[in-house]
């Protein structure tokens, strides 16, 4: 019966979230998102008394972008088998003038849909709701994360519809997507390769990660890419750093 | 973006919408005493996929983990759960408890 429900379950939200996000991402022809959508690929998994301490760290090499750095550091803990929530700060810099802020609030939530290798691919749910600090305005998506395993070779796909709304800014609709095939070559070093897409954003670039144990459930796990933007809008390299440390 | 990209993605997306339920998946059975695996050393078929149902009977929980296995998984004290693996190629597949690494040691070996 649990596997029943959770089959049915996945392809509840599969389908709506696709159909939406399809239709959005093939007919719709003008921009429509407004920032650079590089940023993470998350997975469908959530551990039991999981809890973690990030940093994430965002670079964008020319001017496409109003700040040429971002920066965001989260704390987060599951709650419940298959539910994990954290909460961000989000700031910015301005290479040029030097200048920090910190830009927003997130809260975030991913719910693990299915039991990972049960069914040929692996399905769960992040939800994310964003205030910015100097604006009215809300921001708030849902991305269906799909993850696939061939041997060590591991696809993920992230698929988000979002929504922006508040007093200073019109309401709109958001789509992107994030994809990362990856390899495990080793628990200290595994190569990717990422790509971005959205209407504001097309970006393609390998990674690197890999993760640290220090004993008894505490381990570091880490991140460093470089994203080359393949359209006008993309900044022509962005870097990206994460830090994830489980304790 | 060119429809003719946005139309590779949507056929992607389809392809990895894609979900078919396992079944008659074998199923093996593997306790936890004393932060302990029994058995330490279990045998399945290869080129299978099986499921493992994991027996926490120790009031604590542990952390079924194995990165040849690509799996991570808690079992809280006193209860149970259910791993999938494989297909596995020939060959053995050491795993670990997390909470208990230095004697919750086992490995799963695919003939």
């Amino acid at each position: 019966m649990q596997k029943t429900n959770n089959y049915l379950r996945a392809i509840a939200s599969n389908i709506i979230v696709l159909v939406i996000f399809s239709a959005n991402l093939l007919l719709t022809s003008n921009a429509i998102a407004d920032g650079i959508t590089i940023d993470k690929v998350y997975h469908p998994y959530v551990q039991p008394l999981e809890r973690e301490l990030e940093f994430r760290w965002l670079n964008y090499d020319d001017d496409k972008s109003s700040n040429n750095q971002a920066y965001r550091l989260g704390l987060g803990k599951s709650f419940a088998t298959n539910w994990f929530a954290e909460a961000y700060i989000i700031g910015e810099k301005n290479n040029i003038n030097n200048d920090s802020t910190i830009s927003a609030y997130e809260l975030e939530a991913i719910w693990q849909l299915t039991e990972q290798g049960e069914y040929s691919a692996d399905w769960g749910l992040l939800f994310e709701i964003e205030r910015q600090t100097d604006q009215s305005i809300w921001e708030g998506s849902t991305t269906l994360l799909i993850e696939r395993e061939w041997g060590r070779t591991i696809g993920t796909a992230n698929l988000t519809l979002g929504v922006e709304a508040g007093s200073d800014i019109d309401s709109e609709l958001e789509t992107a997507a994030a994809m990362q095939v990856r390899y495990r070559y080793s628990r200290a070093l595994e190569p990717a390769l990422e790509l971005y897409v959205s209407s504001s954003t097309l970006g393609l670039g390998p990674v690197l990660m890999g993760e640290n144990r220090f004993g008894n459930r505490k381990k570091l796990h880490w991140e460093f890419g470089i994203i080359a933007g393949l359209s006008d809008k993309t900044p022509n390299a962005t870097l990206r750093a994460l830090a994830e440390y489980e304790f | 973006m060119s429809i003719r990209i946005r139309k590779f993605i949507f056929l992607k997306l389809l392809w990895l919408a894609y979900i078919s339920p396992v079944s008659a998946t074998p199923e093996f059975k593997i306790e936890i005493k004393n932060h302990l695996f029994y058995p330490a050393e279990l045998t399945v078929p290869s080129n299978t996929k099986i499921k493992l149902r994991i027996f926490n009977r120790d009031s604590t929980p542990e952390e079924f983990e194995s990165y040849e296995l690509n799996r991570e998984k808690v079992i809280m004290g006193n209860s149970q759960t259910v791993i999938f693996i494989g297909p596995l190629k020939p060959g053995e597949y050491p795993y670990f408890g997390e909470f208990h690494p230095k004697t919750a040691q086992g490995k799963i070996i695919a003939k």
